[in-house]
């Protein structure tokens, strides 16, 4: 049985932990509330650069000895960048646990030294480039930049190779002084594991950590409708995203949209997989949502041939108004069955569930357990959705093409 | 104690295999079908790619439509996808609607409705895949690798080649079905929260009078050579080597599995620290043992910019050779308990498990524990390790690279 624990060092660092005495593991993780969106144009790129910094080394430790001691306890660890968080994670074997802390504790003191943060420039720069060489990941970074216009969430993750060439080490550390530490970051817990052991533990290394306090801008975003195409002859197919307001992460309507995603472009049985792939007039057609802090997104993606991908967009954006008028009680029953198992299956390995409530935590600041996820998700309904469409009716939309056709409207 | 494993095979000569998981709610289940690329006809490749997208459009008592419907309303996540040796059905949800499906999976696999609409669909489906290869460097490498290393049909692209999908016909699909979905070497493999008994008489009742023609042996011929480049404009340069290694059930397979983890197990390997932590030349460098039955191999991968292609090909070059030269303690310490952890971490996933012992049965014709595997990890010792590296100069090699410009190869 799953149990949830809390608790919080005077320092202000947040830790939470469901303890699952049926697990063979333990993930750990440390978030900190901090992404591409809280960066300067200046310095764009800097929080996934340190992310990567962090693996270099402490004032305690190098970069070969960060790898060597995760290794030594055979951890699953790694570390990802969002516009909104950082997270630093790893997945050991319960008797691993204090040293396993320990040493996620050691990496998040980061020495940024600056011949380490000169090389890195350089995998950072291979990052971007092995990027360029995936069209889906072309288009979504396309994407957000124009549907955000001046809004940070525009802002790329990775930064562009001019902003990481330019940036300086004393920026980052900069970055670092103001953005990391309690108060803007959680240590999440899962698995096997004691919760009194976890908070002794993140006390005695973490208890020194200096309290931060990292506010985040918050600028309403100013949707319009509008398009971009991206020619590249050097592609076979052309690959389409739009983006469209939805419910934010704070939303309660959040639940609904996961629904509502599930019915209208899931991979199978969806709305879009009847209308587009089954078809084949695409080869792919997904809808999906997408919650920011204090805004949100629905979004679609279709990949076809160029000469189809209008007629494939007419048919989902068709599909979307329907969908306003009309949807019925069994595919909703469909979608939420879907779901469920999918928690189900999230709740039984204990990194896929530290990932989801350390994310859950850096947005909301509040526990869910699985159970109440369930209830919430049974509860959603026909009149849900209805007042979701209506809150949410996917306009003004941003449309961003890329690949080998003309892009013209028709 | 209750049995946690189950092994039995019909006389018609399909396989059931099972794990019980205590404390899981959930189940998953792997069907493999002897129906892999490598034994599609000679010139029909793809054609178990187009076969295994069309049992899903109607099967048994429902069309197209109701069957999807019918697997959404039990909630199951499910996967469909073909390899080189089988054409595999997997899907998790809450056990007893896992247990519920097994129905509707012996509908798709014994009584399809092959219609001629899908048929239509399945096969546009598979050559839009096919033509987005191209615009994906790195898969379209990993392609180019296979096919290049492995002996003939093992090396087969799974999507098919164009003119062989041109040519399929929706009779040849029909008679390939019937060639080669039979229970002769199919495995039904299920894990998680399961009674033995009841799956064991719902599989009999489902499919103990399933017959069908037997496995037809294949020929092997070697492959077109060993160096090939392929011209593309990039961003990177993408680098392929693959080169033969002793088999999943030799003696030797746990020696020669640690020399891999030695050379790219964790971040602290051989090919992560010299080609990227030292030398910053990319950002994706990687090298994992792949297993065929009769075959087994190493497959290395580097993606790098152009203008350091040569330098990473000759650095990843040393590495492979250095490995010879023998291997510390210390870097198989960590290259053991880095495997235990993943093979004990593996226990907490069900579709994990269930597709590991199917994986397992069609390799050694039995399931191996999870304690058996670990003590065979226990077991290695730097002297094993090392009299067999001494005793196995890598290669030969196959190298392939696409990118803008050719390299000088070793």
């Amino acid at each position: 049985m799953l149990s949830f624990h809390q608790a919080q060092l005077p320092n202000g660092l947040d830790i939470i932990a469901e303890e699952n005495p049926d697990s063979y593991s333990t993930a750990l993780g440390l978030f900190v509330k901090t992404g591409s969106r809280d960066e300067s144009a200046a310095i764009n790129g800097v929080s996934h650069f340190l992310e990567h910094m962090m693996f270099k080394g402490s004032t305690k430790y190098t970069w070969e000895d960060m790898n060597r001691i995760f290794d030594e306890m055979g951890a699953k660890y790694n570390a990802f960048t969002s516009q909104e968080m950082t997270a630093y994670y790893a997945n050991v074997l319960p008797e691993f646990t204090e040293k396993a802390l320990e040493h996620l504790s050691h990496l998040l003191r980061p020495a940024i030294r600056p011949s380490d943060f000169d090389t890195e420039k350089n995998v950072i720069l291979e990052e971007i480039a092995m990027y360029l060489d995936d069209p889906g990941h072309r288009l979504y970074e396309k994407l957000m930049e124009v549907h955000f216009g001046n809004h940070p969430l525009s802002m790329s993750i990775l930064g562009a190779p001019e902003s990481i060439i330019r940036l300086q080490r004393d920026q980052m550390a900069a970055y670092f002084r103001q953005r990391y530490g309690p108060g803007n970051m959680v240590l999440a817990a899962t698995g096997r594991l004691a919760f009194d052991q976890i908070v002794a533990l993140a006390e005695k290394y973490c208890g020194s950590w200096p309290h931060v306090d990292a506010p985040r801008q918050q600028p309403a975003p100013l949707y319009k409708p509008q398009r971009s195409d991206m020619f590249d002859t050097k592609l076979n197919r052309q690959y389409l995203m739009a983006m469209m307001p939805g419910p934010s992460a704070q939303d309660e309507q959040r639940f609904a949209a996961r629904v509502l995603a599930d019915v209208v472009g899931d991979s199978d049985g969806s709305r879009f997989y009847w209308a587009l792939v089954d078809n084949a007039i695409a080869e792919d057609a997904d809808f999906g949502f997408y919650p920011h802090d204090s805004c949100g997104s629905f979004y679609l993606a279709l990949t076809a041939g160029p000469e189809r991908i209008e007629q494939a967009l007419k048919i989902a954006i068709a599909e979307l108004e329907k969908i306003k008028q009309d949807v019925n009680d069994e595919e909703i029953e469909r979608a939420k069955n879907k779901l469920a198992s999918s928690l189900v299956l999230q709740g039984e390995v204990p990194l896929g569930r530290m990932r989801s409530m350390g994310g859950q935590w850096i947005y909301n600041k509040e526990y869910r357990s699985l159970e109440q996820d369930m209830a919430t998700l049974q509860a959603v309904d026909r009149k849900s959705l209805q007042q979701l469409t209506r809150d949410f009716p996917f306009n003004p939309m941003t449309i961003v093409t890329l690949g080998p056709g003309s892009g013209a409207q028709g | 104690m209750a049995e946690r494993y189950l092994q039995h095979t019909f006389a018609n000569g399909l396989t059931i295999v099972g794990q019980r998981m205590a404390g899981m709610q959930s189940a998953a289940m792997t069907f493999l079908l002897p129906a892999g690329a490598a034994s599609d006809p000679a010139d029909r490749s793809g054609s178990a790619t187009v076969l295994a997208d069309l049992v899903l459009r109607g099967a048994g008592e429902r069309d197209n439509r109701q069957l999807t419907d019918y697997l959404d309303s039990l909630g199951l996540q499910r996967s469909a996808s073909v390899g080189v040796q089988h054409s595999r059905f997997g899907c998790a949800a809450l056990a007893a609607k896992v247990i519920e499906g097994l129905g509707a999976y012996a509908d798709i696999v014994r009584r399809p409705h092959l219609p001629q609409a899908g048929f239509d669909a399945a096969r546009d489906l598979a050559l839009q895949a096919l033509a987005g290869v191209d615009d994906e460097p790195r898969q379209k490498l990993m392609i180019k690798l296979r096919e290049w290393h492995f002996p003939s049909p093992y090396g087969r692209n799974t999507m098919g080649e164009r003119e062989d999908l041109e040519k399929l016909t929706l009779e040849l699909s029909r008679a390939d079905f019937a060639h080669r979905y039979h229970a002769q070497d199919s495995i039904i493999s299920l894990a998680g929260n399961i009674d033995f008994d009841e799956v064991k008489s719902e599989v009999e009742r489902l499919f103990g009078d399933w017959k069908g023609p037997a496995t037809v042996p294949l020929t092997l011929l070697p492959p077109p050579g060993r160096f090939h480049h392929i011209e593309q404009a990039s961003e990177q340069t993408h680098i392929g080597i693959a080169y033969p290694s002793t088999l999943e059930t030799d003696a030797n397979y746990y020696a020669a599995r640690m020399a891999i983890e030695v050379l790219s197990g964790g971040m602290s390997g051989r090919l992560f620290t010299e080609v990227r932590e030292k030398r910053a030349l990319c950002y994706s460098v990687s090298a994992g043992y792949s297993s065929l039955r009769g075959i087994g191999s190493i497959l290395v991968y580097a993606g790098t910019s152009n203008d350091r292609a040569q330098a990473t090909l000759d650095c990843v070059m040393v590495e492979l050779h250095r490995l010879q030269q023998g291997i510390t303690g210390e870097e198989l310490q960590r290259a053991k308990i880095g495997l235990k952890a993943s093979t004990i971490m593996q226990g907490e996933s069900t579709s994990a498990r269930a597709g590991a012992i199917a994986h397992d049965f069609y390799m050694r014709g039995r399931i191996r524990t999870l304690d058996e595997i670990k003590s065979a990890i226990d077991a290695v010792t730097v002297e094993h390790v090392n009299a067999y590296l001494k005793d196995h100069e890598p290669g030969p090699f196959t190298i392939v690279t696409v990118g803008p410009k050719e390299l000088k190869l070793p």
